[in-house]
């Protein structure tokens, strides 16, 4: 009667649940480390983005396409720095552990993502396309980060925020001239033109990636203010040349 | 934007959409199988002691048949992609580990292992980093494991079953002393851990109430 009772069970039951709590134990170290790697790539990220903002603005006043593409060099060595950031996580999300911690490593990507964008489109007017994001995210000997690819999502959520970057690089360019020049405002309807059609583009996809549609709310009201921003531009320059 | 990158996106996110209906279609189909067996255990707390073995007999090729859809769903899974479309399935594989373990419970008194569950469920060495039975999944299918046994062991003295009690009870206590070892975060797993003193709680009543009345063997 009391025969299945007693001991046949404990042991079995502890050694079980030692071996699952090693694995916990693995899982959540792993998981901070991820999350301060995360941190930093963003911070670094964030940082070039302000040194951009910075450079470009300071040439673009004295009207020196030298000056932005010196801007754009600088930063572009910096962005090559957190590529040792890349090259830790890349350590630990090997084979399945790259999707068991994608969400963890996501903020860090997208902003990186974001400062690559615009360093990009200070240069060349474009919009970083997917393939160059897989293309720049490899060490120096061609490996790739992340052998799995860098997810779409990640790609269009951080190209996404771009469109903030440009908005708040236009009003301030614009503000800064007091009076309007034709070049800036001339940047300025470039710019509109790119924000909208990168808009568009994205569109189709908000249904299936979900913080899509947020960003493309961001991105509209962005748009606005760059409209609102040339309108005003285009009055200054009417006004001056009465 | 660029033509291509933006065809080449469609085409990636097109894929994905199509796979996740694939997947949640055959989730839905284990769910369905998972609720017939558990279904069928559900009648433990209405069937006397020594009408349990063939009861259990009657669920074990129920729970056999999840084994077809669970290869279908490896199968789908890309290599690497498991942690991907876990969540498509993982409630479903939960469900399932309950309904094994208290089948093994019924007929041995034991706890069913990991192992032991994903053989059951007939599941391959090979899909390893597209489909397994993942820790979590299967504590969490232990836990309701826990949560049943609490109810039967008061519908157990109710149908005059007084030497059910006390084995829940030593069982349940060791399951208790396993999850206390784990270091948990605050996430699911430690929410239903903490259910279990409730289950406890119960159980050690109906002991008491038992061996008050010099009931128990």
């Amino acid at each position: 009667m009391t025969a299945n009772l007693s001991a046949p069970n404990r042991p079995q039951i502890v050694d079980a649940f030692d071996a699952f709590r090693q694995e916990f134990d693995d899982h959540n170290d792993r998981r901070e480390r991820l999350i301060k790697l995360s941190r930093d790539v963003t911070n670094l990220s964030k940082k070039v983005i302000f040194l951009l903002h910075r450079l470009a603005l300071e040439a673009a006043e004295d009207d020196e396409q030298k000056g932005i593409d010196h801007a754009v060099y600088q930063s572009r060595q910096k962005l090559a720095e957190i590529g040792q950031l890349f090259e830790q996580m890349s350590i630990e999300l090997q084979g399945e552990n790259f999707w068991r911690y994608q969400k963890t490593v996501s903020p860090g990507l997208q902003e990186y993502i974001e400062a690559l964008s615009f360093a990009q489109y200070l240069e060349s007017k474009t919009l970083l396309s997917f393939q160059q994001v897989q293309d720049n995210l490899r060490s120096p000997a061609g490996v790739p980060y992340f052998p799995l690819g860098v997810p779409y999502a990640d790609y269009l959520l951080g190209i996404s925020d771009l469109t903030g970057e440009l908005m708040r690089f236009a009003i301030t360019s614009i503000g800064r001239q007091g009076m309007i020049s034709q070049k800036s405002l001339d940047e300025a309807v470039s710019m509109c033109k790119f924000v909208r059609d990168c808009k568009s583009g994205w569109e189709p996809m908000t249904a299936y990636i979900k913080e899509l549609k947020s960003k493309q709310d961001v991105t509209t009201s962005c748009l606005k203010k760059i409209e609102e921003g040339k309108y005003f531009g285009t009055w200054s320059c009417i006004t001056r040349s009465l | 934007m660029d033509e291509q990158d933006l065809a080449r996106l469609s085409q990636l996110l097109d894929k994905d959409v199509e796979l996740g209906e694939k997947l949640r279609d055959q989730a839905t189909e284990l769910d369905k199988k998972t609720r017939v067996v558990g279904g069928v255990l559900s009648k433990i707390h209405s069937t006397p002691a020594q009408s349990i073995p063939a009861l259990v007999d009657s669920a074990r090729p129920m729970l056999t048949d999840c084994q077809k859809t669970i290869a279908a769903i490896a199968l789908l899974v890309p290599p690497h992609e498991f942690w991907r479309w876990k969540n498509t399935w993982n409630r479903q594989m939960q469900s399932a580990v309950f309904a094994a373990a208290l089948l093994e419970y019924l007929s041995t008194r034991t706890l069913l292992s990991l192992s032991r569950s994903s053989e059951l469920f007939g599941i391959q060495d090979e899909w390893k980093d597209r489909f397994y039975l993942q820790a979590e999944d299967y504590l969490l299918g232990i836990i309701t494991l826990v949560n049943e046994l609490s109810r039967y062991c008061v519908n157990a003295v109710t149908m005059g079953n007084y030497d059910e009690p006390l084995k829940i009870s030593v069982f349940v206590k060791d399951l208790f002393a396993g999850f206390s070892m784990l270091n948990l975060k605050n996430d699911i797993l430690r929410r239903r851990f903490d259910s279990l003193k409730y289950d406890i709680k119960k159980i050690e009543e109906v002991v008491y109430d038992l061996s008050l009345r010099k009931l128990m063997g």
